[in-house]
């Protein structure tokens, strides 16, 4: 088989650009996962929370005047990313924290809700695909592999937030109390520190997370009120991959997941991209349970 | 000296003990009651809405089985739903296939009877358990449920796979594979949609007694044992391992019959059985009744199955007016299961049971 360079090129550009959504999404996952010890199924139900209200900011905008497209994305983009800060503390404090002490319950009554949002936004908006264009138009060519700017914004949006969220974790006061309750949930609380409230800001930020993703991947891929399960079971992957609780670990799954499902897309057969995942997945899970990263002890 | 007692003298004995008792009393009622439902609906479509509810509940109950009693969170419950039902609609539709070495080619025996093919198919389901439960016994709590959910996408994917599908019909002749998956035309349960009620009835009954005498027995204790702490039960000297694999067979069992009812209920299978949606159906059913409560998961479906079609009922009185209205019932279906989940930490059935009791003993006078 010739191994083409153009190839070689379009699963390292198409590969990034997923690898740095998924790091996004699964990034947020985790840091629910580690801090609350929750499995946080509404996952995918924030990421829609942003994206159609982006859309619709965007459509608003669009039909007063094609001029004030850009004014409409960004007031859906600061809309949409307050709206998911305020979804996810309410996923938290009327549903999560009354039942956190059974696991089952938490991943049912996030479930519920991940399908409530589905169903509210085929209400508002039905279920038809709804599209919003890049931010930035143009592209250039690498090895005649088209690279819009819009890709070049998503790698530097992603590696600035990442930098950032670690930044906030490892040195602020607050990320200090995040890894506290992460470490001890008890201890933590008997040193002061509000546990609710911690896991809350954890919710936000992971809430956040999803929300930018939405913004920067909705010009790429369509949304359609049922893409939250697919987001849902990515993140599920990565962390799986990237070791459940570890930050460092769901960033590097993410590009390492990303990058295998678009060599499998491109060299191999495009309906075995579905499968080598979930493959992957289980050969981790018996291999090495705690994933590539993960901490040494399991629950 | 129980041993020397006859067994049916033996379960009479056990059977009165049990009927002076408010639970068994209870219980006798609803059984009384369902009995009773063919009275009053005769047609196919309502009745149909029964089975549903039954073929849900043996589903949720071997659910909640592995998850409530052996403490084994699965997140792929659909696989044994869908196995289940594939095996059952294929021997149901073609039977079983056999190479005939004179010509090379593949030959089918022809329509199974149904209750063969169910048994087939939960056997087959009961093998995928013991396929299931040796790794699954390396994984703990989450990792487990990731671990079932990613095996459950696997098998939703390669069923629907075009050229496994074009391959399997070159080769055998029948279509197994393919977004279309196994349609059934011939071999109902039974013409006579009553007939097919009491015989689904039957089925559930005798599942529920097993699954409550199983958690009851000998090998039940171990059960909740592993369940409780699995190194203090493992240094009693306990083979954990063994005990683990036999819960994901008795699990599988039933999960794979309630699959091969749900085949023959809906005329046929379509790789759709392996979604998650169906493995968070069992969850969210045996958790509005309460989970390590196996009658629980019977409530938990009626609830289920009843809610969402009094809500279609009343919201196709008015889709004349809003026709969008069909994604309204479903809204507010998820905003009552919602509410149940979140007031009803412990399930309704404990909560309800509490509240029925007084009642019960008002009633009787006690």
């Amino acid at each position: 088989m010739i191994i083409l360079i153009e190839d070689i090129t379009a699963v390292l550009v198409y590969g990034s650009i997923q690898g740095c959504i998924y790091a996004l999404l699964a990034l947020g996952f985790s840091l629910v996962y580690g801090v609350g010890g929750v499995l946080n199924q509404a996952h995918g139900a924030l990421y829609l929370v942003t994206a159609y209200l982006y859309y619709t900011f965007y459509t608003i905008f669009h039909e007063i005047s094609a001029e004030l497209d850009f004014v409409g994305m960004m007031i859906g983009m600061i809309v949409g990313l307050i709206a998911v800060a305020f979804v996810a503390a309410f996923i938290y404090l009327a549903l999560i924290k009354p039942l956190k002490q059974s696991h089952v319950g938490v991943v049912i009554v996030t479930f519920a809700f991940a399908f409530f949002m589905e169903q509210l936004i085929n209400v508002i908006f039905g279920v038809e695909y709804q599209s919003v264009p890049f931010l930035i138009d143009g592209y250039f060519y690498i090895f005649s592999i088209p690279v819009y700017y819009h890709y070049v914004l998503i790698i530097i949006a992603t590696v600035i937030i990442v930098i950032l969220t670690m930044l906030f974790i490892n040195r602020t006061k607050l990320g200090k109390s995040i890894r506290a309750v992460a470490q001890d949930e008890e201890a933590a609380s008997l040193m002061g520190i509000n546990v609710d409230r911690i896991l809350t800001y954890t919710l936000v930020i992971s809430g956040v997370l999803a929300g930018v993703a939405a913004i920067l991947y909705v010009p790429i891929d369509v949304i359609t009120p049922h893409a939250g399960w697919a987001i849902l079971l990515n993140s599920f992957a990565i962390v799986v991959l990237g070791g459940l609780g570890s930050l460092s670990g769901s960033v590097v799954g993410a590009f390492i997941y990303a990058y295998a499902i678009t060599f499998t897309n491109i060299f191999i057969d495009p309906i075995l991209s579905a499968i080598i995942p979930f493959i992957v997945i289980i050969v981790m899970l018996i291999v090495r349970p705690r994933g590539i990263f993960g901490k040494k002890e399991i629950k | 000296m129980v041993g020397k007692k006859s067994l049916t003298s033996r379960f009479s004995s056990y059977f009165i003990d049990w009927i002076h008792t408010f639970k068994g009393q209870l219980t006798l009622v609803c059984l009384v009651g369902l009995c009773l439902i063919p009275l009053v609906v005769q047609d196919a479509y309502n009745l149909g809405i029964f089975v549903w509810f039954m073929v849900l509940a043996i589903f949720a109950a071997s659910w909640d089985f592995l998850a409530g009693f052996v403490g084994q969170v699965s997140f792929g419950h659909a696989i044994f739903l869908g196995l289940g039902g594939y095996v059952t609609a294929y021997l149901v539709r073609y039977g079983i296939p056999y190479l005939d070495w004179d010509d090379g080619l593949w030959y089918h025996t022809g329509p199974l009877p149904w209750w063969v093919s169910l048994f087939t198919g939960a056997i087959i389901a009961v093998v995928m358990g013991l396929i299931i439960g040796v790794p699954a016994l390396r994984l703990r709590g989450p990792y487990l449920a990731l671990g079932t959910l990613a095996m459950s996408l696997i098998l939703y994917q390669v069923f629907l796979m075009g050229t496994l599908a074009d391959w399997w019909e070159a080769t055998f002749g029948t279509k197994l594979f393919g977004s279309n998956g196994v349609t059934l035309i011939g071999n109902p349960i039974s013409t006579n949609p009553i007939i097919e009620y009491f015989i689904i009835l039957l089925i559930m009954c005798i599942s529920f007694i097993a699954l409550i005498q199983i958690t009851k027995s000998k090998a039940g204790t171990l059960f909740k044992a592993i369940r409780d702490d699995e190194t203090g039960t493992r240094a009693s000297g306990i083979n954990v391992t063994k005990y683990k694999v036999i819960a994901f067979m008795i699990s599988g069992f039933f999960a794979g019959l309630a699959g091969g009812l749900f085949a023959m209920h809906f005329r046929g299978v379509n790789p759709g059985v392996y979604q998650p949606l169906y493995s968070f159906y069992a969850i969210i059913v045996a958790a509005l009744g309460g989970i390590a409560t196996i009658s629980g998961a019977g409530l938990g479906a009626f609830i289920f199955v009843f809610i969402g079609e009094l809500i279609n009922t009343i919201t196709s009185i008015f889709s004349g007016v809003a026709p969008n209205l069909v994604y309204f019932s479903l809204l507010t279906f998820s905003i009552i299961l919602i509410c149940f989940i979140r007031f009803f930490e412990h399930g309704i059935l404990n909560w309800a049971l509490e509240h029925l009791k007084d009642a019960w003993d008002f009633l009787l006078g006690r």
